[in-house]
């Protein structure tokens, strides 16, 4: 029987306060003092690091990549404008004070000056910018890079047959949205640092290392010469580079103080300016040296390179922890002191807005985007459990100040703690969508069975939405190919061409199905379609991992890496003695696929309900006047309802796939697994995709990740679990990251008792090996009332996909695609 | 197959519903089997579709896509029992229905849907374990509900054995008003009860249950006695102008605190089946009614704290 009053999330209690005007600030007036300053403010455009980047490309034409490189974070690091934000304890911020985002022309700057003046108009994610630094993008920096960017590089050598999967052949600024590549707007995938080896020995001890290297070189050998001492020389400039930066706050900070009246100020800004002038050079001393430590790698990281999804911010609570014991136990620092300084990272965090030029870019990451996946829990190197006072501390900030900054991660295992257990539950019904919860007990077998040794795969580091990284082990870093599995049931349909592209063939003729007599033979021209698309796929990474190394070069990235370090070799090599290359490939609209199959495999082949030429006829017509067709195949079964009929489908979809990448992995020498996991591409996706045998209209957004379509998981909350169960080809190591979305209304949770029972939900899951979860605990009422109001709901966050972003900030069809995913309710 | 009486009662029965992750009736993660036919006949009943023992056809006109987009109910009815209403909507003429089902098989929008499916207790349990994975972790298992299970008294016996061979949790939840052979039978496999005890004043239990409650408190005593170590939790819906006073849930804390080792709920009373009557063409005997509001549950939940030692 339902308790049927009305329940709101802490997270939502806390929105309705805001609208009455009764927000409670107390005892954490410094970090919400910096958040009111940019919070509502639409992201602007920093030109500094383009101009800088490429001035100082302009200079060095000729010489090694990597050397290049690092000489422009040399010319950047010299000449970017020092911010010390108000109120902040932390410095070290690469553009305009408020939300920003910077420019990468390195990656797509050929079409930079028709870019710029699309985004403050775009609907998913815009960003202003001021007509004087347009300019100077239109005028210096984008002509410098034409004919130089990875972008053009890409589609010049992109084969025929690939090409028209990949780009609009009218307009290679398009994507095709069918067989898309990533690698042109953002120069890595997710990736995570080894910030510890920063924290202990400082930049100062890594430049001793390259200087040490260098001494050692055979001066005759030409390897050594034309490989190595470049390498070691641009990692020699890159480690002067960040000091150099961060020197640069010191003096300013100093300054500041001098000038400054309000005594505690005037305290803070001397001991930042103390604190510069130690770290990074040198190892952390303290807590509050570690955290600043950190900020400037990953700041001066971003400044580097766009790594997808920002730079990951790898196992916060085991790095930091044995500067904060210490800290604790010598009086030095508070609890609260201690949070202090974390949240003031978390809003500096929220002010660095990954940008992207590219529509598709856009599209795949509305609402501002962002995964710097801070790692807590899991396990320790040796195989015990890791959690700390410092997890339990991270969770407790997201409790009370919960900003959608940073994502949050907690890895998950069958051993840790039932305190954790209990916090994390607490802390997912907090109803902001945090933390997500990755699995150990999936994970780790993987990361061995693709070559790791047992203490690496124990340390692995949350990375990006969903993926994991060994900082040191791992390599492989181009974007990966996004592959629309709807389009192919499409292509399957139409004999080769889609209702969007009209009468260009762009996949495979493998028949008019109407005339297909069984269902094996439709399956048949499906797969047909499916390894058709990767097989593209696979020749288009091809071209991208042999084109990236000569457009890329990562030289801090490189530093940080214990292999790239002991083979005086950059990070974007495409081989590197000893690493570990996980790449993947990503499957969309997996629930819309499947659905669809199923649809047709129980309605025209086992129950003849209806023949192939009725159903098509509903399809082009995008069920105008044949709602009761559309009804049919929508009561078809359904995946994520633990139903063999669909999940059996499901698992075929998969296990062809990682055939297919068990086989040709290893000729790339790259594994590209399959991954699930959509960022906010269903949505585009969709755009290109007319009507599904699954009931769905055309153009409407495609399912998300391994979820089950909108609203189609009537079983409940158990039944989506097992059917990803169900799924998964557990024999094969081709897996990757699998995202979850569940929604439950807070009632469902509510409660001591809701917690017991949202813990052995996560418990079960952990059991079953899936990758991923994450929770949305909100009432629809709330994102309905959202949509209608947005000013009023300005703060209202909610998860997306692997991270949360303001629901306002989303556009109108992901709002509509996040109120109609199934939310679970009790009974 | 809805006339079909021949079948083995302890093997098959009649099932309406099979709810996963119910989380409010027994320990932990459990699956909700309902099972047709009831005793009671009470006012506020939140499963109309429960009530009578044998399928049922429903209507959701909210489903229904209406007749300018699909007729095909029409045409699979052969008694002409399905009739074009007013507006774009049907009708159904349950006098001439012979509850064959044929339209809700063709109704492509499942707006037309039989409540109650014959299932063997194999086809059942076999849908239960399925969701072992969670019992295990949250101490869950397969709750029955009704409707009231005993009615049903032999399947219910079956599906019981059948759990707990499997190591399955059991719970049912009862409204009492059974015989006491087929009550101790399916109580030999149970290891929670749920036991509804609505008001212990005859005549009003008599007035808004269709039945009165001497059987039901009876089988209560006999059943703590018979089977001392079985978890049981004695519920009260709260109805508003049937049992919302505070005399009304003290009278049966009193009672109760006779009977040894028993627990001690209330449920607030919903409206959430209301739609189902217009589903199945019946009057909503208590509409006019509105749910208990917050305070009052509250004062309620309160006497229970202070007066009943858990």
């Amino acid at each position: 029987m339902a308790e049927c009053c009305s329940v709101l999330s802490p997270h939502e209690q806390r929105i309705q306060e805001e609208i009455q005007g009764k927000q409670n600030f107390e005892g954490r007036e410094r970090v919400y003092n910096i958040l009111n300053s940019f919070n509502t403010e639409r992201p602007k455009i920093d030109i500094e690091r383009a101009k800088y980047f490429t001035e100082s490309f302009k200079q060095t034409e000729g010489q090694p990549l990597v050397l290049r490189w690092a000489k422009a974070m040399k010319h950047i690091a010299e000449n970017i404008t020092v911010y010390i934000d108000e109120h902040q304890l932390l410095v070290g911020r690469s553009g305009y004070s408020g939300r920003y985002g910077i420019l990468y022309p390195e990656l797509d700057g050929d079409f930079l000056d028709v870019g710029i003046e699309e985004l403050p108009k775009r609907v998913e994610s815009p960003f202003n910018i001021t007509q004087e630094d347009a300019d100077v993008v239109i005028n210096e920096i984008a002509p410098y890079w034409k004919g130089k960017t990875f972008h053009e590089s890409l589609t010049e050598s992109l084969p025929e047959e690939t090409f028209k999967l990949t780009y609009d052949p009218e307009n290679p600024l398009m994507s095709r949205f069918i067989v898309n590549e990533t690698a042109s707007f953002r120069s890595s995938i997710q990736w995570v640092h080894d910030y510890e080896k920063v924290l202990k020995r400082g930049f100062k001890g890594i430049k001793e290392e390259a200087q040490e290297k260098l001494e050692a070189l055979d001066p005759l050998s030409p390897v050594d010469n034309a490989e190595k001492r470049p390498f070691l020389e641009a990692v020699v400039t890159v480690c002067d580079a960040i000091i150099t930066w961060a020197k640069r706050h010191a003096k300013m900070a100093a300054e500041l103080a001098e000038k400054e009246t309000d005594a505690q100020r005037k305290k803070e800004l001397h001991e930042i300016a103390e604190i510069c002038a130690w770290v990074p050079e040198n190892p952390a001393r303290n807590f509050r040296e570690a955290v600043q430590s950190q900020w400037f790698t990953q700041m001066f990281s971003r400044i580097e390179q766009k790594t997808g999804t920002i730079i990951s911010n790898g196992r916060m609570d085991q790095y930091l922890y044995p500067y904060y014991v210490k800290d604790v136990e010598e009086g030095i620092i508070t609890e609260k002191e201690a949070t202090e300084l974390l949240e003031c990272m978390w809003v500096a965090m929220a002010q660095f807005i990954d940008l992207y030029i590219s529509p598709t870019g856009g599209a795949f990451n509305e609402g501002y985007a962002h995964w710097e996946a801070v790692t807590i829990g899991g396990q320790t190197p040796d195989g015990c459990d890791a959690t700390n006072e410092l997890t339990y501390l991270f969770l407790k900030s997201k409790q009370e100040f919960p900003l959608n900054y940073p994502d949050l991660a907690a890895r998950m295992h069958s051993r840790a703690p039932e305190r954790y257990w209990y916090e994390v539950a607490e802390t997912v019904k907090e109803g902001s969508g945090f933390p997500k919860l990755i699995n150990d007990e999936e994970i780790i077998p993987l990361l061995l069975a693709k070559g790791a040794g047992f203490e690496e795969a124990n340390d692995y580091a949350v990375s990006g939405c969903a993926e994991s990284r060994m900082p040191n082990r791992d390599t492989y870093t181009s974007g990966c190919a996004y592959i629309n599995y709807a389009a192919a049931v499409e292509m399957t349909l139409y004999n080769g061409k889609t209702q969007k592209t009209g009468d260009e063939v762009i996949g495979l003729e493998t028949g008019d199905p109407r005339e297909f007599e069984t269902w094996e033979e439709f399956w048949g021209a499906y797969l047909a379609q499916q390894t058709n698309y990767l097989k593209h796929a696979f020749i288009q990474q091809h071209t991208i991992i042999n084109l990236r190394a000569k457009h890329f070069a990562t030289p801090m990235g490189s530093a940080l890496h214990d292999l790239c370090m002991e083979n005086c070799i950059d990070l974007h090599q495409p081989k590197i003695e000893g690493g570990i290359d996980l790449g993947y490939f990503e499957c969309i609209g997996y629930a819309t696929v499947v659905d669809s199959l199923a649809a047709i495999k129980k309605l025209v082949f086992e129950d003849k309900k209806l023949t192939m030429a009725e159903m098509l006829e509903a399809l082009q017509n995008n069920f105008e006047g044949k709602e009761d067709i559309r009804q049919m195949l929508a009561n078809a079964p359904k995946y994520g309802n633990n139903d063999p009929y669909t999940d059996t489908i499901a698992k075929a979809v998969d296990r062809e796939s990682v055939k297919f990448t068990s086989k040709y992995s290893k000729e790339l020498g790259v594994h590209l697994d399959l991954r699930l996991v959509p960022f906010t591409s269903n949505v585009p996706f969709g755009k290109v995709v007319s009507a599904t045998p699954n009931g769905r209209k055309a153009w409407a957004p495609l399912s998300d990740g391994a979820s089950a379509s909108q609203g189609a998981d009537v079983n409940g909350p158990t039944a989506i679990l097992q059917s990803n169960f169900n799924s998964k080809n557990y024999d094969y190591r081709e897996r990757a990251a699998r995202l979850l979305n569940i929604k439950f209304s807070p009632s469902c949770v509510a409660g001591e008792e809701g917690t017991d029972k949202l813990v052995s939900y996560i418990k079960t899951w952990c059991d079953l090996k899936l990758w991923h979860l994450q929770f949305n605990i909100i009432n629809k009422e709330t994102l309905l009332a959202a949509k209608e109001d947005p000013d009023k709901y300005r703060n209202l966050i909610v998860r997306v996909a692997g991270y949360s972003a303001f629901f306002v900030d989303l556009s109108s069809d992901l709002q509509d695609d996040l109120i109609s995913r199934t939310q679970h309710e009790t009974m | 197959m809805s006339g079909d009486h021949n079948f083995d009662k302890s093997k098959f029965g009649y099932v309406f519903n099979i709810q996963h992750y119910s989380v409010h009736d027994g320990p932990g993660i459990r699956t909700l089997v309902f099972l047709k036919g009831c005793p009671l006949k009470c006012q506020w009943c939140s499963n109309p579709e429960s009530q009578k023992n044998n399928p049922e056809l429903a209507y959701n006109f909210n489903k229904c896509i209406g007749l300018d987009q699909c007729n095909r109910c029409l045409k699979a009815c052969p008694n002409g029992a399905i009739k074009k209403s007013a507006g774009n909507e049907i009708t159904i003429d349950r006098q001439e229905c012979d509850s064959c089902f044929k339209c809700a098989d063709a109704c492509p929008s499942h707006a037309l849907n039989v409540f109650g499916n014959l299932m063997s207790v194999k086809e059942v349990v076999d849908k239960v374990e399925k969701d072992s994975v969670f019992y295990s972790r949250s101490g869950g298992g397969m709750t029955l509900s009704g409707g009231e299970a005993l009615v049903q008294a032999e399947f219910t016996t079956g599906l019981l054995k059948e759990a707990k061979r499997r190591r399955i949790n059991t719970t049912i939840e009862t409204c009492g008003y059974a015989n006491w052979e087929s009550i101790e039978k399916a109580g030999q496999y149970l290891d929670n009860i749920l036991y509804d005890i609505k008001c212990l004043d005859p005549s009003k239990h008599k007035e808004f249950t269709g039945v009165t409650n001497e059987l039901i408190i009876e089988n209560l005593k006999k059943l703590r006695e018979r089977f001392p170590k079985t978890a049981i939790t004695v519920r009260t819906p709260v109805v508003p102008g049937f049992n919302d006073t505070e005399e009304d849930i003290l009278a049966i804390i009193k009672f109760i605190k006779d009977i040894q080792n028993v627990k001690y709920e209330l449920l607030p009373y919903h409206r959430l089946g209301e739609p189902k009557y217009t589903y199945l063409d019946r009057e909503y005997p208590f509409s006019g009614f509105t749910s208990v509001d917050d305070e009052r549950m509250t004062l309620l939940k309160k006497i229970v704290q202070d007066k009943f030692q858990q």
